[in-house]
């Protein structure tokens, strides 16, 4: 991976789209490599080995969770799915793909550099070594002793949120799929128990955030899933 | 199949019997003129042969009344013209009257087995022949396309089979009416109320006073495993009183062919419906899908690019930087409108599917309240839920929809720095959710109308907006079976209340821990 500059293939079949997102990109210091089609981007994804991808679901000429499953082939490369709120599905069928996060057109362009930000970031750190110990809000979460303490207290959790927890941690910043999370937690046989998930998650919450139906940490994505927001 | 009309099935006439009698005479007087020229060459005994043997084939060709009537006549002219004295009915010798009688009992035992089993076998071919009928029925039947089709083949078959004419009448023909549908270009007339007790009862129905009316006399339903599905009415014509058990057979199975056929058919019409709806569906979704991709593009690139022009280093001189600003608004409200017509268009297309999963209120409520971000900056929101709330089942994104309109509804009409409360409760049945705000309320006339399309609280406000928030949050909430209303709070606020059905939410094990 290039330290300096990152490189970031764009793949996008709109021109104006294109415009304003390579701006952006720039703006955050990457360098941009654009790509209209699918097959170009294949290409291009293969060739340039760029640091990050930033795919549109809806491109003409076929279908981006193909895309996404060839490059997971061989590559840890982040992606960034760009795609319409009606899109639920495809949105869903891309995460569990392998892509990392989404944004819904429209979208505003601060919020498209905070996500690329994330995503570099998170590729980067990979790269080094994890720590044991993570903090977020007045929470402390020791991984190597499984202690979990908020505001300087200990916090008892039981072995399945402890999981849950652990897992989100995990990715920071990422959309986990309920599908996922409950593979990862309950086992295949309860992916479509997406109840489990929302009893836990509402526990984790009273346990870890100030304001449950306000959660600053652990945030839900509408019909998707969740992710953990240090 | 066989044009001509099976004995079995009709009633003799008289001149059948006078001609039966007439051959069965001259049978016999033929055999007497044929044993007369023998009578010094074969003995007595062997005469009487000649006489039973005769009754035997008169009862195989022409039945059993025949052969009592040969035996009777054989053993008088034997007596007549072989017994001495000839001429005469009287007997020389008394030993004859052995013979006599040995002979009738003779004749009318071989006449009466030989004519039962040439019933028999009669009886074994017509049956038979029916039963291939009923079996190029059924084949003919089960490619029947049409219901017309089932008819005709029906009126042909108890035609060919009766003699008489059919009809098929269901439910749901207007019963009033005496004329059924029959095949084409024939009419029978039915009782309507015979079809109806038949059709409830699901017995056969008989009225042979009803047939001597001109009307149908015979009525058996046709049944299947699950209901009655018609009624197969039969009109004999003048052979009202004629309905042999085999006929009565014959018809069951007959109607039981022809409701499976009937049956068939109602099936074939609800596949094909389903196929038309899952069709249009598809077609609706599809178009809906391709709009709101042409639609969102240059939209998300409008928004997309004055975002950036706003952003631009160094920034733009103040004037040009208000009007990047202001470009920025207007399309992201433009995004927004079209999001809520596409919205309301996929809404009130019919049939919404929607994704349902049991989840929290309250996690729905957090991500609208993160959703809406900055617009809800200036009103804090207060979440009241029960503690004991149970998980409710619906489709969080339009549930996410219908609270995101209420916030943003709320947001825009209230007073900056008054906060918005979002309160729950919970009876046995339901869970209602209350969204009050403080501001000035709805106006008290149009509160009714205000989840109408295009139904604006205020219409000449300087506040933007199409009226379509509270049509699609009504539109979402019945779809989930509950209610939405609007009200004011007691301080004079506006209050949006709706509710939702609970259900029974899975069960989710306690952890040991």
């Amino acid at each position: 991976m290039s330290t300096a500059t990152p490189k970031v293939l764009l793949i996008e079949d709109e021109k104006q789209i294109r415009r304003f997102v390579r701006a952006a990109l720039e703006e955050e210091g990457c360098q941009v490599v654009e790509a209209e089609t699918m097959a170009q981007g294949l290409i291009e994804a293969g060739s340039r080995k760029p640091d990050l991808l930033v795919l549109d679901l809806g491109l003409p000429d076929g279908n981006g969770v193909d895309l996404i499953r060839d490059v997971r082939g061989w590559s840890d490369v982040p992606i960034l799915i760009l795609s319409a709120r009606s899109q639920e599905n495809d949105k869903i069928d891309a995460l569990n793909a392998g892509a990392d996060d989404y944004l819904t057109k429209p979208f505003a362009v601060g919020e498209l550099r905070a996500r690329v930000r994330a995503l570099l970031r998170r590729s980067r750190r990979n790269s080094e070594a994890a720590t044991p110990v993570i903090e977020f809000g007045n929470v402390v979460v020791d991984l190597s002793r499984r202690l979990v303490s908020r505001g300087g207290e200990t916090v008892h959790l039981t072995p399945l949120e402890y999981r849950l927890l652990a897992t989100l941690l995990g990715h920071p910043g990422r959309v986990l799929t309920q599908r996922n999370l409950l593979r990862e937690i309950w086992g295949p046989s309860y992916v479509e128990s997406s109840h489990y998930l929302r009893v836990y998650v509402g526990h984790l919450r009273q346990k870890l955030e100030d304001d449950p139906t306000q959660p600053q940490h652990f945030l839900t994505e509408t019909g998707v899933g969740y992710r953990f927001q240090p | 199949m066989n044009k001509t009309r099976s004995p079995a099935t009709s009633k003799p006439g008289r001149h059948w019997w006078i001609s039966r009698f007439a051959l069965t005479i001259a049978a016999c007087i033929g055999t007497t003129l044929l044993a007369t020229p023998l009578l010094g060459h074969l003995d007595l005994a062997n005469i009487v042969m000649l006489f039973l043997l005769t009754v035997l084939l008169v009862a195989v060709t022409l039945g059993r009344n025949a052969a009592v009537l040969a035996s009777i006549l054989s053993v008088l002219l034997f007596d007549i013209f072989f017994v001495e004295p000839r001429f005469s009915l009287a007997v020389d010798n008394i030993q004859y009257l052995v013979t006599f009688a040995v002979m009738l009992a003779t004749a009318l035992i071989t006449g009466q087995l030989a004519a039962g089993l040439k019933q028999q076998a009669q009886e074994v071919r017509i049956r038979e022949q029916r039963t291939q009928a009923l079996y190029e029925l059924a084949r003919q039947l089960a490619g029947a396309p049409t219901l017309p089709q089932v008819r005709e083949l029906t009126g042909h078959f108890v035609e060919m089979q009766l003699a008489a004419h059919a009809a098929i009448l269901q439910p749901a023909d207007q019963l009033e009416e005496d004329i059924a549908p029959s095949r084409a270009g024939e009419i029978v007339h039915v009782e309507p109320h015979l079809v109806r007790v038949a059709l409830d009862s699901g017995q056969l129905v008989r009225s042979n006073a009803v047939g001597q009316l001109g009307l149908a006399s015979l009525y058996v339903p046709l049944r299947t495993s699950q209901r009655t599905r018609g009624v197969l009415a039969i009109d004999f014509g003048d052979d009202v009183d004629f309905l042999e058990a085999e006929t009565q057979s014959l018809l069951e199975a007959l109607a039981s062919l022809v409701a499976v056929a009937i049956e068939r058919l109602h099936y074939v019409d609800i596949a094909q419906r389903t196929e038309l709806t899952i069709l249009s569906e598809r077609l609706r979704s599809s178009i809906l899908s391709a709009l709101s991709h042409d639609l969102r593009t240059p939209l998300t690139a409008l928004v997309g690019l004055a975002d950036s022009l706003s952003l631009i280093k160094p920034p733009l001189p103040a004037t040009a930087l208000d009007t990047a600003l202001a470009m920025h608004e207007q399309a992201a409200r433009l995004a927004g409108l079209v999001g809520n017509l596409l919205d309301m268009a996929r809404l009130n297309a019919g049939d919404v599917t929607l994704r349902r999963e049991w989840q929290s209120l309250e996690e729905v409520i957090g991500s609208s309240i993160k959703l809406l971000g900055n617009a809800l900056a200036t009103h804090p929101v207060r979440v009241t839920l029960p503690p004991d709330l149970p998980l409710i089942e619906f489709d969080a994104i339009l549930l996410e929809r219908v609270f995101c309109n209420l916030l943003e509804n709320a947001a825009k009409y209230a007073p900056g720095g008054t906060p918005i409360d979002i309160v729950a409760s919970q009876s046995p049945d339901l869970v209602t959710v209350q969204v009050n705000d403080h501001g000035p309320g709805f106006p008290a006339a149009k509160r009714d109308e205000l989840f109408n399309m295009f139904v604006r609280g205020t219409t000449e406000t300087g506040k933007p907006g199409t009226g379509l928030g509270l049509a699609i949050c009504r539109a979402i909430v019945e779809a989930h079976g509950g209610r939405i209303a609007a009200d004011n709070t007691r301080g004079g606020g506006a209050s949006v209340r709706f509710t939702l059905p609970k259900g029974l939410p899975p069960v989710v094990e306690d952890e040991k821990s």
